[in-house]
């Protein structure tokens, strides 16, 4: 059951679950904007435009339900952020959650981080399955009793109830970002953690709400001089004082913070040269880097850009060791999807448990994956129609020219609405969770 | 006709379809521009996108109008500060097209100097365009508030109200700026000019109209009755000014790309070289 040994174990995705309402029409809150498993990958976690946090539960496999097969079940759903009201600027702030972040586990209760533009939470999920009774000072439904009409004593006793799961927000970590948050990161120390908006990167101390460090700031003196914004941050998995940021210009900086409390002065830049021969008006705009991910082992790191995804070796900062075309057959498009601002669309992308596999999500609800080792790619799709259980997903295929084959789909009638823009691998099997606007779906491995 | 060979090959080696294009994203970029500012917080990462597209685009325009005039140019008359164009040169190169397309030769050096005054003041305007919009990202003053100042009229009307009349989206601006196609190719047939003079006319004309905002521009304060009454309001709620000069700059800095580029098609149809 190792999650996607290399070489000739290809995977065999099929259908498990799919969350979520069937209507046609989706209510735009109900659209998901993050997704993430936690370190165990017992438990899955969604943030949506509204605000609202749904964690899932894997079910354990049992003798009783073989085939439920670790099904994910909603676990808590809980408000995490509400649409607030910048008064100073007469700006509304958006209650979408852009990301969420847990923490490892360290007694029974859960932790998570989830950010909205401009405050991050730190949420404690907590299960309650018992109860105290047979209080003196108050009757079962809560009253308060008459203490002239108590004649006895007695000890309270904890009687079981049914499971409840209450979430609490601990900690409130607020009015420290001026522009839009678009990263939250949590160190390998599990006590600080870091949160990113486009100009300026901070780190906090999960203790500590009424202050954070500034650790990278880009703002110019004069902003007309701005050419350039931070797109996404990361720390490092194992090394503590190592974080990197990726930029809209398709750089990427990795900061030491033993080198200086303020790491505007990056340790190393990865930047690929250009290929004069494929520039357009819109390279700069494609090359904005969306997301970076560091491999579980540290040694690599991944950037996904309108186009592609790059695996980066640390240790070589002028070229990416892989390049993986997503979507090559967009290139002929980009003034198109420059004009209805699909080019704009942030697409995230994430690691399988032994980095030997990379996922990220592309349009008409396909999803693609590439084997590190085998070189093997394949492209999938999220649909309600390939939704019965266990059935085996088919792979896809986009035309790009020429005669279109049975089974192909032409780049014209591609939906650019469908578009998969969060997907999370669960970090020790072959399961992994694709948002499809509003629906989640859970695909797993056969072999699984 | 050398000039005609000589002007379809500028024309072949760019391609029509790269011109289009530019087009194209000018217009997009444009209209995203107005857009995003008429949004309350427009996305940073979007904005600063957009207008280095713009700026990107600001680079060809240069590069095709200083390959459209003589071999001998004069240096740059003045470089915007702040605004180091800090664009990769990926574009086609002006040294594969030498040949100016219309004869700009010495006895016409006035005029060659008009073309050079015209571009870096269009240059200038749209530089400055866009430093304004992206130092108004940052003001805690709404930026998109107001009317966009309104753009001049075409080059037939200069005066008083369709200076100040508020223009739509760029789309009709567009037209706008095409009607100064049939008054500048009449007046040259009907007028009969010399091409030079015709030509010099024709530049000095856009030359006072796009000067005069840019004092405007420059000034901030110095706006008419009309625009005051309408922007009281912002005004009274912001200190600055610089809502009022933004919405000038950008709404300006529309018309005169579009009126550049429209020119610049009229003189390369208008005018072959003898």
């Amino acid at each position: 059951m190792m999650a996607g040994v290399g070489g000739g174990n290809d995977f065999q995705w099929c259908f498990s679950q799919v969350k979520g309402a069937t209507d046609e029409d989706v209510a735009e809150a109900d659209i998901i904007s993050t997704v993430e498993f936690n370190y165990s990958g017992e438990l899955l976690a969604t943030g949506d435009k509204g605000g609202r946090v749904v964690i899932f539960q894997r079910e354990q496999e049992s003798k009783n339900r073989p085939l439920s097969r670790g099904e994910y079940n909603v676990y808590s759903t809980f408000q995490s952020h509400e649409p607030e009201f910048d008064y100073l600027k007469s700006l509304e702030i958006e209650e979408k959650i852009n990301k969420i972040r847990w923490l490892p586990q360290q007694n029974a209760a859960h932790f998570l981080l989830s950010t909205n533009d401009k405050t991050i939470k730190l949420w404690k999920i907590s299960e309650r399955d018992k109860r105290a009774e047979g209080y003196n000072l108050k009757d079962e439904d809560g009253r308060l009793r008459d203490p002239f009409r108590i004649t006895s004593l007695r000890v309270p006793v904890l009687m079981p109830m049914d499971l409840m799961v209450e979430a609490s927000p601990r900690r409130i970590f607020a009015n420290a970002h001026t522009y839009h948050i678009n990263s939250i990161s949590v160190n390998s120390d599990y006590e600080t953690y870091l949160s990113a908006d486009d100009l300026r990167i901070n780190l906090w101390h999960l203790e500590i709400t009424d202050r954070s460090f500034n650790i990278v700031d880009i703002k110019p003196a004069n902003m007309e001089e701005l050419t350039e914004v931070i797109t996404a941050a990361e720390c490092h998995p194992h090394q503590c004082n190592v974080f990197v940021y990726s930029s809209s210009k398709g750089t990427i900086r990795l900061c030491d913070m033993r080198a200086g409390a303020l790491c505007d002065r990056h340790s190393k830049f990865f930047e690929e040269p250009e290929d004069p021969s494929s520039r357009s008006f819109f390279s700069e705009i494609i090359s904005s880097i969306s997301d970076v991910k560091f491999s579980h082992s540290g040694r690599y790191m991944m950037t996904r850009d309108y186009l592609s995804v790059k695996v980066w070796d640390l240790n070589m900062e002028n070229r990416p060791v892989e390049t993986y075309q997503v979507h090559e057959y967009l290139r002929s498009k980009l003034c198109s999807l420059y004009e209805n601002d699909c080019i704009f669309d942030k697409f995230e992308c994430c690691w399988n448990g032994s980095d030997s596999a990379i996922m990220t999500g592309s349009y008409n609800n396909f999803f693609r994956m590439f084997d590190r080792n085998t070189r093997r790619d394949i492209t999938l799709e999220a649909s309600r129609e390939n939704s019965k259980p266990r059935a085996m997903l088919k792979p896809r295929k986009v035309c790009t020219g020429g005669k279109r084959k049975k089974d192909e789909i032409s780049v014209d009638s591609l939906d650019f609405n469908k578009k998969i823009l969060h997907t999370a691998w669960h970090p020790k099997e072959n399961v992994i969770a694709v948002a499809a606007t509003n629906n989640l779906y859970i695909f797993q491995d056969k072999l699984n | 006709m050398v000039a005609k060979g000589q002007k379809r090959k500028l024309l072949e080696g760019r391609g029509g379809a790269w011109e289009s294009q530019l087009q194209s994203v000018l217009d997009i970029s444009m209209e995203k521009f107005h857009r995003d500012q008429a949004l309350v917080e427009p996305s940073l990462l979007r904005s600063v996108l957009i207008s280095n597209t713009l700026r990107q685009v600001q680079s060809e325009v240069r590069a095709q109008v200083e390959s459209l005039s003589s071999v001998k140019m004069p240096s740059k008359p003045q470089t915007h500060s702040g605004l180091e164009p800090d664009f990769p040169s990926g574009s086609p190169s002006s040294t594969e097209h030498n040949a100016p397309l219309f004869s700009l030769n010495d006895e016409n050096s006035n005029t060659e100097e008009d073309v050079m005054a015209w571009t870096s003041e269009e240059d200038f305007s749209l530089s400055s365009a866009i430093s304004v919009i992206l130092k108004d990202l940052d003001t805690v003053i709404d930026a998109g508030q107001g009317p966009p100042r309104a753009p001049l009229g075409s080059v037939e009307n200069l005066t008083g109200d369709a200076r100040h009349t508020q223009y739509p989206p760029s789309s009709s601006r567009t037209e706008r700026a095409s009607n100064v196609v049939p008054s500048v190719k009449s007046e040259a047939a009907c007028l009969g000019c010399p091409q030079d003079v015709v030509l010099e006319k024709l530049l000095l004309d856009i030359d006072t109209s796009v000067f005069e905002p840019e004092v405007n521009l420059l000034q901030g304060f110095s706006v008419t009755a009309d625009d005051l009454v309408k922007y009281l309001p912002s005004l009274s709620k912001s200190p600055s000014a610089s809502s009022s000069s933004s919405s000038s700059s950008h709404g300006q800095a529309t018309w005169e790309i579009q009126e550049i580029e429209h020119v610049m098609d009229i003189l390369m149809r208008t005018y072959p070289q003898s």
